[in-house]
């Protein structure tokens, strides 16, 4: 019986939370290598942890406090950062998911240690409190790290600001939530009343600001795209702005700018449009010349280079989810 | 939006004039909702009085779709002005959907 409320809790909620994101954001894949990678951080971290604990002297409470926090929640952070860097998340959602799934692999290791260490100690009260409580931390706040990390990525090009706020968020409420400043009982009550809301508010929120962010970029897109296509553009604002590029550029570095520009927004609305299919439980399209399409744009965006691209930006503002977006093309 | 409701040989063809963007999509999607629960197997979807569409209009069709696959329907589209063809064609939503020029082919075809 301790064992079922010791596993089970964060496998429920790492479910649900999969089952909210309706636009089917997480891949499988993508989450068992973050079960699995969680597992790997519990030992990694218990060896880290008794390294620097014989080396430094520190007793069992400076550990439990001070150090686990933060070398358990940077080697869980490690995952998730490459998978931003590598442009496999780009919504809070699937940020938030794959993080917690990070945390569940954590969780599940280090409980099966406890079940097998403890014996008979491991009772259900012991359980719940590490079931309930502890699991849903750690996956919560690798999560939060998660969450912040995409967010500061949609904002600016450096990840440094998400790593470090996002990074010290999950260690202070990691290093908080082993204070046990109320009683162990009654914080475990709490984390299962804040975070699921905390989630569900999150999701809700992402969930419109994605919806917002389709209808308003796919709409424009395609009227953007439908001009270029009947060789309208020049009386569009856009394509006043690309000639007055004229002075500033040899006129082949210009006619690549309105090439990449042309071809971004075709596959930036096939970007969108798997995403609806997806929504809707459709398989994704795939024309056949995607692939050599997005080797273009990529030889593209060299040959324009820094400055082209920057010329370029209030046209096309090839950050984080746009890059995302051409990176889900390219794997799916 | 007004949606229109006729029954036409064995077909419900529903009319769709004006907008189908992000105001009115919660209302088309509730009334062609309360439409697939009175169980239609063959519905054509007439766009001739329908001139815009955004994606939360394409996501009310793409439900609509999916749900006359689930019980082995059959949607057809028809009468798609020029601008909006162009949607479905430059997004590849046109691959998905059965669209045809009119409502006389829909009805035959």
């Amino acid at each position: 019986m301790a064992i079922l409320f010791g596993f089970f809790p964060v496998l429920i909620f790492l479910g649900c939370l999969f089952l909210l994101d309706s636009f089917k954001l997480v891949r499988v894949r993508w989450l068992i290598f973050c079960l699995i990678w969680g597992l790997l951080t519990t030992a990694m971290a218990y060896l880290l942890n008794t390294w620097s604990a014989s080396l430094f002297d520190f007793d069992f409470k400076a550990l439990s406090l001070y150090v686990a926090p933060v070398t358990e929640e940077l080697l869980k952070a490690v995952f998730l950062f490459i998978m931003v860097t590598r442009r496999q998340i780009g919504f809070m959602i699937d940020a938030a998911i794959y993080g917690f799934a990070i945390g569940t692999g954590f969780a599940l290791a280090e409980n099966t240690w406890y079940y097998l260490h403890l014996g008979e100690g491991f009772d259900v009260l012991l359980a719940i409190v590490r079931g309930f409580g502890t699991a849903i931390m750690h996956g919560g706040t690798v999560a939060i790290f998660g969450m912040v990390l995409i967010e500061r990525a949609q904002r600016s090009t450096s990840l440094f600001s998400g790593t470090s706020i996002g990074l010290v968020s999950a260690i202070v409420i990691h290093s908080l939530y082993n204070h046990f400043m109320v009683s162990p009982l009654l914080q475990t009550l709490l984390i299962i009343v804040i975070l699921p809301v905390v989630f569900y508010m999150v999701f809700m929120a992402t969930n419109n600001h994605l919806q917002k962010w389709l209808e308003v970029a796919f709409s424009s897109e395609i009227d953007m795209l439908r001009m270029i296509r009947k060789g309208q553009l020049k009386d569009t604002r856009a394509g006043n702005y690309l000639t007055s590029l004229k002075e500033h550029f040899d006129p082949e570095v210009l006619v690549d700018m309105y090439c990449y520009f042309s071809l971004y927004l075709e596959l930036s609305i096939k970007a969108k449009r798997n995403l609806l299919l997806k929504e809707s439980g459709f398989p994704v399209m795939l024309e056949p010349d995607i692939k050599s399409k997005l080797k273009e744009i990529r030889l593209l965006r060299k040959k324009i280079g820094k400055a082209g691209e920057l010329a370029l930006l209030p046209l096309v503002r090839m950050q984080h989810r746009e890059l995302w977006e051409l990176n889900q093309l390219e794997n799916q | 939006m007004n949606v229109t409701r006729t029954n036409i040989d064995d077909y419900l063809v529903v009319g769709l004039q004006g907008r189908l963007d992000t105001i009115q999509a919660d209302a088309v999607e509730k009334t062609m909702l309360e439409i697939l629960d009175q169980e239609h197997t063959r519905i054509i979807l007439d766009c001739k009085e329908m001139d815009y569409i955004s994606s939360s209009g394409l996501r009310i069709l793409l439900i609509v779709q999916k749900r006359m696959l689930a019980v082995s329907g059959t949607l057809k589209l028809c009468n798609l002005q020029p601008s909006i063809q162009e949607i479905f064609d430059i997004s590849g939503f046109s691959m998905i959907f059965t669209i045809l020029p009119d409502l006389k082919t829909a009805l035959k075809d």
